[in-house]
Parts: C-alpha cells; structure tokens; sequence
C-alpha cells in the first residue's frame, strides 16, 4: 500500500475494489430516496399543515446533511484503506437510522391522531 | 499528517463508542464499508416503505375506505420503523461480529420485510376481491 501523497486536496487510494466510491455511491442514493420521501410528505402539507411541513423540512435536512459530510466520509474511508484500520461510523449510521424511524413514528401519528382537513 | 490524524482518532474515541462496539479489533476497512452499504441498503428499503405509506395516504382516498387506507398507511409505515431501526441494531451486530472474528448474525429484518410485504399483499387483494364491481 502506497501512503496518500497529498490526500488533502487529492485522496488516492490503491483499493481495486473502489471501496470508498461504492460507500459514497450508496449515500447519495439514500439521499435520493430521502428526497423523495420528502416530496410525498409534500402532498400531506393541504392536509395537515405546518405538521406535514416539519416532516419535509426534516427528510430534506436529513438529506441535505447527508451531501454536506460526503466529503469527509469518502476522505476517511480512503485514509482508512491506506491505514489498514478505519473505525467504525457509529455517529452517520446511528443518526441515519433515527431521523428515518423519527419520520416513520411521526407518520403512523399523523395518519392515526390528525384528521384529514 | 492525515494517516495519523486519523490513527490517533481511533485511539482517542471515548468509552461511550468502544463499550457500543463491544471491543474485539477493528475488522479490514474494506469490510466496514461493506457493512455500512448493506446498511444503507436497509435504509432506502425502510425508505420505499415510508414512502409507500405517506402515497398510500395521501392518494387513495377516492378508492379506498378510510378503515382500509389508515390499515394499510400504517402498516407500510410501521414496516418502515422496524426495519428503519433494525437496520442500525443488525449493523452494529455485524460489526460486533466482525470485531470478534464470529460469524455473522443472521438478517432478523429480512422475514419482517417478508412477512410484512405478504400482509399489505393480502389486505389488497382482500380489498379487490370484496369490492363491488
């Protein structure tokens, strides 16, 4: 294994298996799937209001967090490869996973406790 | 220099994540990331759930009685929470499992998934069958 030459400005790893690509790859399709939650939940908003709002405010946030900490991530997982030893991504995964069951539970409210206006 | 920055960032991490990881040794990176795209793709699963159940909501109300509309919202939507949170707790174990050098655990989410789909299947056909042509 070859060390990052400037992996700063240019991360370069020697990975053939295009690790940290494929992992990047993957969030950004989540982040495609979260948008489109976003965009159903905007045909609850002439129903339920600001409630409906604060649902599409929350999957775009989530999203939009997602794209903004791709960097990092794509430049730890290529250090990580160069290093032989990455630790785990407990904060991205654990807040992923809350937001999405957070959106879930507000829905199963919404659909059970607000009436349809 | 960056390769210590971020060795020295695994040393650092706090007893708070070590005691969620439960120990062992950090496992190949390249079977981390595996581990986090499987995890992503449970993600996008529990995703396609909630949307199901926000559309099913909010698009179906000329054809489904409210009884049925609410069942199947919140069954797609209840999907979406197990599994949304299943997904985070069957990475963990898996990284647990690899830290440990154990075989893997098996997909506890996957019959969920499985059993779920076949109950909205089921109230669907239920619902085509009763109706009155």
């Amino acid at each position: 294994m070859r060390p990052p030459r400037d992996s700063k400005t240019n991360p370069e790893h020697m990975d053939t298996g295009l690790q940290p690509e494929r992992t990047d790859l993957a969030w950004s399709r989540t982040t495609l799937a979260l948008i489109i939650a976003a965009a159903i939940f905007l045909r609850w908003m002439p129903h339920h209001g600001w409630f409906a709002g604060v649902l599409v405010t929350a999957a775009t946030a989530t999203a939009i967090t997602i794209n903004l900490t791709r960097k990092h991530r794509f430049r730890r997982a290529v250090l990580g490869i160069n290093n032989e030893r990455m630790p785990a991504d407990l904060i991205s995964t654990g807040s992923v996973a809350s937001s999405v069951v957070v959106l879930a539970a507000a829905g199963i409210f919404t659909v059970l406790f607000l009436p349809l206006q | 220099m960056p390769s210590q920055e971020i060795l020295k960032e695994g040393f650092r991490r706090g007893s708070f994540e070590s005691r969620i990881l439960s120990g062992g040794t950090e496992p190949d990176p390249r079977f981390t990331l595996a581990n986090e795209r499987t995890f992503l793709a449970w993600i996008r699963t529990s995703l396609a759930m909630l949307a199901g159940g926000i559309a099913v909501e909010a698009f179906t109300t000329d054809i489904f009685v409210p009884e049925i509309r609410k069942t199947v919202a919140v069954l797609l939507l209840f999907l979406a929470l197990i599994i949304g949170g299943g997904s985070f707790f069957r990475w963990l174990n898996v990284e647990r499992a690899m830290r440990r050098n154990a075989p893997l655990p098996l997909p506890m989410i996957a019959p969920v998934l499985a059993a779920g789909g076949v109950v909205v299947a089921l109230v669907f056909i239920v619902f085509v069958i009763m109706r009155p042509a």
